[in-house]
């Protein structure tokens, strides 16, 4: 019983774990809170489902959606952003919200407001094991979802360690105006970053889109979930945006398991700010090193 | 090699650099003086493209310069070592310098060798986070990142700040042994005398102004000069 409900916390941690690296690919580099995530990952499960309702499979609609989504995000970040990056850090967060509500009234006008099915990107029944610890049930889309999530993690860390885009990345996140006279361009990286952060974002809509249905809303918890796991893990560690979804997955199971289904977000929100009071940095955030 | 034609530097309404003209001749040390805050580093910083100019002209090879980004300067060999607290500090010391080839589109084992070369220490040291090193070994580990870019105009913005003598004394030394290499060199600092034992030829700066230049030997022979602008 115990087991099948970590097995279950992980799947939905995946989720949130994919989020939250979305979520801290873009405020690493470019210190931005993208309150427009989850929107711009709906308005692309909403051009998924244009391609499929066209007749195409989930998995044909998810590669064709996820450069789509790269080149949505780079526009963002490219054409509302940067422009006025020279003004403040609250004057970009305004415009992601403002992103938020455009493509909230905009999916309403095009699309509507009832929900959408989309289909699984994986069908058949699900693989049960049976033994001394009890029944454990491995659902096929829940496995694509983990497996995607070890795939991304493994090419983040050879992007990290192996690229110069990865060095790029370090620079830019730590002392962007050393970066520069290195020969780095600060834009470049943001606009990667926001490519891949959005295409991530949009990853995880089209996965999550046969459970939660397509929505306007469809993207709010697993922002809030998101950021949660982002915070617990570190904010500005790819490794803790990973383990901290997962954490946060695996727990509010737990909790809603044992204790309350009603008080497990309420419990792991509780949890994350005993985390944060014992650790600020988050589970695998680094204090700055400074030799004095 | 570089020329600035009456450059003005603004900090929102404060004038830091006002109308300056100089010249850097090729394969040769100059030296930028001055006292703090008389306008050397920003000077530095708007060579390198970090700092907007307000008026005038940089020209670099008889081509202006003054509309690149600062990306496209050290694709153009012009690189500025910024003062040593500006080392990637939660980066490895190996790391900082891949940083300081990425503009580089061959391959950089060559120049690794000569800052291992250069700075054995850092060799020793290469797989420490660059945070954890000493303020000598910092300052050597910030040459040693501008070098990494191949530069052809390597500009050095107080490298013996906070150090002992000795290492001072050292770092002229790899200045030198830098400029041997073929890099020409526009050093900003604070030790005049140090500076002006390495270089050919000097400016002074007071209040963003340029008020002496003359040959450095010369200067270092002029104790006037010494007492009245560079601290005595």
């Amino acid at each position: 019983m115990v087991l099948n409900q970590i097995v279950l916390g992980l799947a939905t941690g995946s989720f949130y774990s994919l989020i939250a690296l979305g979520i801290v690919m873009i405020y690493k580099t470019t210190g931005v809170m993208n309150f427009a995530f989850g929107n711009m990952a709906m308005f692309m499960a909403y051009v998924a489902f244009t391609f499929t309702a066209m007749g195409l499979g989930p998995a044909v609609a998810l590669i064709i959606v996820l450069p789509l989504a790269a080149l949505f995000g780079y526009a963002v970040e490219r054409f509302t952003l940067r422009p006025i990056r020279h003004l403040s850090h609250a004057s970009m967060l305004i415009v992601t919200l403002g992103i938020l509500m455009i493509l909230e009234g905009l999916v309403t006008q095009i699309w509507g407001t009832r929900y959408k099915n989309f289909p699984e990107l994986i069908k058949g029944k699900p693989f049960v094991f049976s033994g001394k610890a009890g029944i454990v049930v491995f659902r096929r889309q829940d496995i694509l979802v983990f497996l995607i999530l070890i795939c991304i993690s493994v090419l983040i860390y050879l992007l990290i360690k192996h690229t110069k885009l990865g060095i790029a990345i370090k620079a830019v996140s730590e002392n962007e105006k050393a970066a520069q006279l290195m020969g780095i361009s600060p834009g470049k990286v943001f606009s990667w970053m926001w490519m891949f952060g959005t295409a991530l974002g949009a990853l995880v809509a089209v996965l999550s889109a046969p459970k939660t249905y397509i929505s306007p809303v469809m993207m709010v918890f697993y922002q809030i979930e998101g950021f949660t796991a982002a915070v617990l893990g570190g904010f500005e560690s790819f490794a803790g945006a990973i383990v901290g979804g997962l954490a946060l997955g695996v727990i509010e199971n737990l909790v809603g398991t044992y204790i309350s289904n009603e008080l497990k977000s309420t419990f792991s929100l509780i949890l994350i700010i005993v985390v944060l009071l014992i650790r600020p940095q988050g589970l695998l955030g680094s204090r700055k090193i400074r030799r004095v | 090699m570089l020329e600035l034609r009456n450059v003005e530097v603004c900090y929102g309404p404060v004038r830091a650099v006002k109308n300056i003209s100089f010249v850097v001749k090729r394969d040769s040390i100059t030296a930028l003086l001055g006292a703090n805050g008389s306008g050397k580093s920003s000077t530095l910083y708007a060579v390198a493209g970090t700092n907007t100019i307000t008026e005038g002209q940089i020209l670099y090879d008889s081509k202006r310069i003054d509309h690149l980004p600062a990306y496209e300067r050290v694709r153009n060999g012009i690189v500025l070592c910024p003062e040593s607290g500006q080392i990637f500090a939660q980066m490895t010391v190996l790391e900082n310098l891949r940083a300081g080839a990425y503009s580089r589109r061959d391959s950089y084992t060559d120049e690794l060798r000569m800052v291992f070369d250069l700075f054995p220490r850092l060799k020793e040291r290469q797989k420490q986070l660059a945070g954890t090193l000493s303020g000598g070994e910092r300052q050597m580990l910030a040459i040693a990142r501008a070098l990494m870019a191949r530069p052809r105009f390597l500009m050095l913005d107080e490298p013996s700040m906070g150090l002992a003598p000795n290492l001072v004394s050292q770092i002229m030394k790899t200045i030198q042994r830098i400029r041997s290499l073929g890099v020409t060199v526009l050093l900003v600092e604070q030790n005049a005398f140090s500076a002006l034992k390495i270089s050919d030829y000097a400016y002074v700066l007071q209040t963003g102004k340029l008020v002496m230049e003359g040959k450095a030997s010369e200067m270092l022979r002029d104790k006037r000069i010494i007492e009245r602008y560079l601290g005595g």
